[in-house]
């Protein structure tokens, strides 16, 4: 019983929503970019503070205010309180991005702050803010899509893989940073920015895909 | 396929390691050859033939040097050639640049670049040679071949890693020795390797590989001073050491656009250097030899250590010997250096040198000075050869006295490499005796000369070459046998592991009903760990990975650290929300137990993580050690004994914490209490000290500890088993609140609930006594280590112990094996041989001893990994075997192969897998640059965990026995 009511409240979104959702963030990540080269003419590498706090700024309110439509139970929520969810959740998952990027061995020194701190935020925003936006702080829907990594449907699919693209990525983009190849890029935390957009990139197109393969299956029981 | 029984598993398991001893035993021996070097160094014996009854040093070498000097004149029969040297350096100079390649000239940009030097060898009175360096390209023992004519073996750095003075005979000691003034300016390389023996130096640091300019300034800077010095009367050694080739390599490779500038500059040194000799030899009396060296080559990208043509490729440059114009220059090996110089200069050639004279440099002599000279040669190759050879004759020795012309001819040369060298040998011999005996008939012909130098030649070659295949050259058959045998050993333990798994995983899919979750397919950890050791495998083929290894391990712990966080946050609502609300106290409160447990070893972990920057490159950053060293001792010794208590407050109470009235487990436990407090007051009192070795009470103390420790430890292991009358029912360890629930079907399993209580003493008591000793041991600064390693230990061991069936047990035993390592490093240890502690070896020793403080010093380097595995004991006796113990009449072997199967194969099998892959590894990169500085210490470090990983193991299963 309680089973099929979840399988029927989850909002319905079309695959071609999902796509204009991570063209969007996607498109929101290539701006950044592109502003920061062109109109502040900084770059990752020699001023990662401010890149990062510029892309962030670009990519947040993108995220907030496209995942906000997508809240659940849009009845009970308003588009608003969907955004204050998203601006009290960026704080909470950028401390939990910074504690995990500690645990993980980031410089803990007070030279690295700023950094650490423009870092987080934008994880947080690429992993944090959809889902609060999303879900709230609903603990069910948070453990389904984050603790057991057990998706369901393509807006869960929409939250969780780009989340988990970025932190993978992260990850990954965490390995050069101990060799001494001396290139300024080494330094903490442009290879795991770099690292974490690919993620993202990465999860938003497999979003996409299973978003499209999902309505394709769905399509062809239909008929 | 039948299951495993018990013994079948262990006798499988020690033929697995049987088979990895005696693969890596064969390994080693073949890829480390122990080469066999003549001690000393070369007096005037070197003057005579080399005899049976040879003995070592006569004592000439107490004799003033201007005596020394004039008997080696007498004795020898050659004049010395020359009474000045100076000895250019152009670091990593390719011999390309000046002489070209392939009978070509150089390149038209370089050789317009050095326009007086091409002069120079245009008009002949500079003569050049490609000499080949020997891998490893490197500064250091490229200088090391120069002046000693040997190849060194890698033994040769892992015996003197604590001393880089070079202790074998070499040509600068030997410059000393007949009373050389000697200088140097340019690479400080020399000033450690030869700290004495400079009267007056300066040196440049080679560590800032960006600066071309100044680093070559700071040698120039003195260049036209010394030249000028009034002191350089008559016996002068000056060594020039340009770095700012090889910086401009570095930077740019061979065409980088400051390299025509850098061979302009050293052109120039060239020049300035030549036309101050020629002035000086206008007025003075002195002959100089200017002689231009590179000490390697470089590739198209300026780097150098390998093998390659581009690399090996030095320049040697004579100028002032007689004049030669050669059409192109020939090749000769940079070993010919060192006896070339001894023989021109006049003193006896070092021991070890494998090299043979350089033809061109002894035309100016007469006929019979050169043949003495090549004798001389010849005589040192033979002392050497015999020392490599024992089973050279040695009524070959005085080859030239039994010498008969008919006995034997040219034809008998064909045999064994022995008897060849030796036959080669002989005929030189003759052909020298019978040309001196002709000569003074004075019926020599021009004729017996050439055909007797050229006798000379071949032997010397030969022997030359022979020697150095010798040191260089590893057995092909003895690698690959042992490495197969690596291989098959590590084949024979994952195949058992895997059978193992796949019996678990049938058991459990027999009886899924009853688990939570029942184990069809992968897991999220077990993919993670499986590809841990893939990640390990592919960080050891790169040097720089293998050098900051220690980033490796931290990363991979904490990752481990953080999934099982999630897998708490999994498990957290698998209970859903209901969990937060009192009803289901039990439940939560383990939860939130668990969860505790996890950001414990996480926080833990990243202290210990900070504690010591390792590695190689970035051991200026900086750490928490630093920064206490820098606070100074106030700081240091409260944090210290604060860590000691709680160490061993953390042991004792654990021990206390059994409710148990046995008079056994009380002595145990009053023991250890006595030796913790002795422990204290060692720290308290004697640490400071604990180096001097007049503090005798300090000594005394230690003494004392290590007599109870091991008393006590030995006793428990032994005599526990027996005398503990503990089989009462409630006597499960840990506090009972948290021990997770049990079937009472176990509970009524006496003899299991026994075991498992023997076990939990005895490992406790191993982790104590260890604790201890490191507490001793280690230096102060490590001893929050310690605590944090034991704190990760015991919050592993809470959280595996209330995880079920959550975790595999593999796993789990795989990531306390990933803790040892990273705790390996954060006690300050790593890949290279310069962090082993060595004062610590001493402490509590009172005369010296190797054996003992070879001991201590293994104990201390490898505390960690051993920590981890004495823990395992400990790990075992909390384990919860609800979900192992299944047949209902599971007979003792059974369960002991349910308790102790893991936790001896995952580290077995782990790091077999490990020492395999880095074998293959290392045959690959035998000649790459850091083979020697990198991967070669790593791999007896691999090496060395292996033994106590299987020594463990074979604890283990002695236990298992019984």
């Amino acid at each position: 019983m309680k089973e099929e009511l979840e399988k029927i409240t989850p909002s319905k979104i079309s695959s071609f929503q999902v796509f204009l959702i991570h063209v969007c963030c996607g498109l929101a990540l290539a701006v950044g970019f592109w502003v920061a080269h062109n109109v502040y003419s900084i770059n990752l590498i020699f001023d990662p503070t401010g890149t990062l706090r510029l892309i962030w700024a670009i990519e947040f309110p993108v995220v907030i205010l496209l995942f906000s439509c997508f809240r659940q139970k849009p009845e009970k929520c308003s588009y608003l309180k969907a955004i204050a969810r998203g601006l009290l959740g960026l704080p909470v998952g950028a401390l939990i991005n910074a504690l995990g990027a500690l645990a993980l061995g980031a410089p803990a020194g007070l030279q690295y702050f700023e950094r650490t701190v423009s870092w987080s935020l934008l994880m947080s925003s690429l992993t944090f803010v959809p889902t609060a936006c999303v879900y709230g702080s609903c603990w069910t829907d948070w453990h389904r899509i984050f603790a057991c990594t057990k998706p369901k449907g393509s807006l869960d699919f929409m939250l969780c893989l780009p989340a988990h693209g970025a932190v993978i990525g992260a990850w990954f983009g965490a390995w050069p940073m101990p060799l001494d190849w001396e290139r300024p890029w080494q330094d903490w935390p442009i290879c795991v920015s770099y690292g974490a957009m690919a993620g993202y990139v990465a999860g938003m197109v497999g979003s996409l895909g299973l978003a499209l393969m999902h309505t394709g299956g769905k399509q062809l029981k239909a008929e | 396929m039948a299951p495993l029984t018990c013994t079948k598993l262990s006798v499988i398991t020690i033929t697995g390691i049987v088979t990895q001893i005696f693969g890596l035993s064969l390994f080693v021996f073949g890829f480390f050859p122990v080469k066999p070097a003549l001690p000393g160094t070369s007096g005037s014996e070197s003057f005579f033939a080399p005899e049976c009854d040879f003995v070592g040093n006569l004592s000439d070498t107490t004799l003033p040097s201007d005596q020394l000097k004039s008997l080696y004149q007498e004795l020898s029969g050659i004049p010395p050639s020359f009474d000045r040297l100076i000895l250019m350096v152009a670091d990593a100079l390719p011999a390309e640049f000046v002489l070209g390649k392939n009978e070509k000239p150089p390149h038209k940009q370089f050789k317009e670049a050095m326009p007086y030097t091409q002069s120079l060898l245009a008009s002949g009175s500079a003569i050049g040679y490609h000499s080949r360096a020997a891998p490893p390209t490197v500064t250091m023992p490229r200088l090391k071949a120069m002046v000693s004519g040997a190849i060194g073996g890698f033994l040769d750095v892992a015996f003197n890693f604590n001393t880089q003075a070079m202790m074998d005979d070499n040509l600068l000691g030997q410059f000393f020795r007949i009373g050389w003034k000697m200088v140097m300016l340019g690479d400080e390389t020399w000033l450690k390797l030869f700290p004495r023996l400079f009267k007056r130096h300066d040196a440049v640091s080679s560590f800032y590989v960006k600066d071309t300019v100044q680093v070559d300034q700071n040698v120039s800077r003195h260049l036209a001073d010394e030249l000028s010095k009034d002191d350089w009367n008559l016996l002068y050694f000056q060594i020039l050491h340009y770095l700012g080739l090889d910086h401009v390599g570095h930077i740019g490779g061979r065409s980088s656009a400051l390299m025509a500038p850098k061979l302009k500059e050293m052109d120039e040194v060239v020049k300035l250097i030549h036309s101050s000799i020629n002035q000086s030899q206008g007025n003075r009396q002195g002959r100089t030899l200017l002689m231009i060296v590179s000490d390697h080559g470089m590739t198209e990208h300026g780097n150098h250590g390998g093998s390659t043509y581009e690399e090996t490729d030095s320049l040697a440059l004579f100028i002032g010997l007689r004049n030669h114009v050669f059409d192109y220059a020939s090749v000769i090996n940079q070993i010919d250096i060192a006896p070339t110089l001894a023989l021109l200069f006049g003193v006896p050639i070092p021991k070890n040198n494998v090299g043979v004279l350089i033809r061109e440099a002894f035309d100016s002599l007469k006929e019979d000075q050169h043949l003495r000279a090549l004798e001389l040669n010849a005589w040192q190759l033979l002392r050497l050869l015999h020392a490599q050879l024992s089973g050279l004759p040695c009524r070959n020795f005085p080859c030239d006295a039994f010498y008969d012309h008919q006995s034997s001819d040219s034809s008998e040369c064909n045999h064994m490499t022995e008897n060849m060298l030796c036959c080669l040998y002989m005929e030189a011999a003759a052909l020298y005796t019978s040309w001196k005996s002709k000569r003074s008939f004075e019926s020599t012909s021009n004729k017996d000369y050439s055909s007797t130098t050229a006798a000379y030649y071949k032997f010397l070659k030969s022997a030359s070459e022979w020697l150095s295949r010798r040191t260089t050259d590893k057995p092909v058959n003895l690698l690959a046998l042992g490495l197969t045998t690596l291989f098959i050993s590590s084949v024979i333990l994952s195949s058992l592991m895997f059978c193992r798994l796949r019996e678990i995983y049938h058991r459990g899919n027999q009886q899924a009903s009853n688990l939570k979750y029942s184990m069809n397919g992968w897991s999220f950890d077990e993919t993670f760990i499986v590809s841990v050791v893939l990640i390990l495998v592919t960080c050891m083929t790169s040097s720089s990975m293998v050098e900051e290894e220690h980033y490796t391990w931290y990363f991979l712990i904490s990752t481990f650290y953080l999934l099982l966080l999630r897998e708490t946050a999994q498990s957290l609502s698998s209970v859903g929300l209901q969990s937060f609300f009192p009803m289901q106290k039990g439940q939560s409160g383990e939860g939130f137990f668990r969860i505790c447990c996890s950001f414990l070893l996480l926080i833990s972990g990243r202290i210990s993580r900070g504690w010591h920057q390792g590695g190689v490159n970035w051991t200026s950053l900086p750490d928490i050690s630093k920064w206490l060293e820098q606070a100074g001792s106030p700081y240091v010794k409260p944090l210290q004994l604060m860590s000691a208590v709680l160490v061993i407050s953390i042991g004792l109470f654990a021990l206390f914490s059994i409710e148990s009235r046995g008079k056994c487990l009380q002595m145990v436990r009053l023991s250890f209490l006595i030796s913790g407090l002795l422990v204290l007051l060692h720290i308290a009192r004697y640490q400071d000290y604990a180096l001097s070795s007049t503090n005798y009470g300090g000594t005394f103390l230690v003494q004392i500890i290590y007599a109870i420790l091991g008393a006590v430890t030995t006793g428990t292991i032994v005599a526990l088993p027996w005398l503990i009358p503990l089989s009462t029912s409630k006597i499960f360890p840990a506090d009972n609140t948290f021990s997770p629930p049990f079937s009472p079907s176990i509970q009524e399993k006496f003899p299991l609930v026994e075991l498992r209580d023997t076990l939990y003493v005895v490992g406790w008591a191993y982790i104590l006594c260890w604790c201890l000793l490191q507490l001793l041991l280690q230096q102060p600064i490590n001893t929050t280590p310690i605590l944090l390693l034991l704190l990760q230990i015991v919050a592993g061991v809470h959280y595996f112990a209330r995880s079920g069936t959550h975790l595999k047990e593999w796993v789990e035993i795989a990531g306390f094996h990933c803790l040892g390592m990273a705790g390996h490093f954060a006690l300050g240890n790593s890949n290279t041989l310069a962090t082993i502690d060595v004062a610590g070896a001493f402490i509590g020793i009172s005369n010296h001893s190797t054996f003992l403080s070879g001991i201590l010093m293994f104990i201390i380097t490898y505390a960690s990994p051993m920590f981890i595995l004495l823990s395992l004991v400990m790990y075992i006796s909390t384990k919860s075997v609800v979900h192992l113990v299944i047949p209902e009449k599971a007979n003792a072997g059974d369960i002991l192969m349910m308790l102790l199967g893991f936790p001896c194969l995952v580290p077995l099998v782990l790091n077999s897998i490990l020492l395999t892959a880095y074998t293959v590894v290392l045959l690959l990169m035998q000649n790459h640059l850091f083979v020697w500085s990198v991967f070669s210490p790593k791999y007896l470090y691999v090496c060395a965990t292996t033994k106590p990983t299987e020594k463990e193991a074979a604890a283990h299963s002695c236990r298992s026995k019984r």
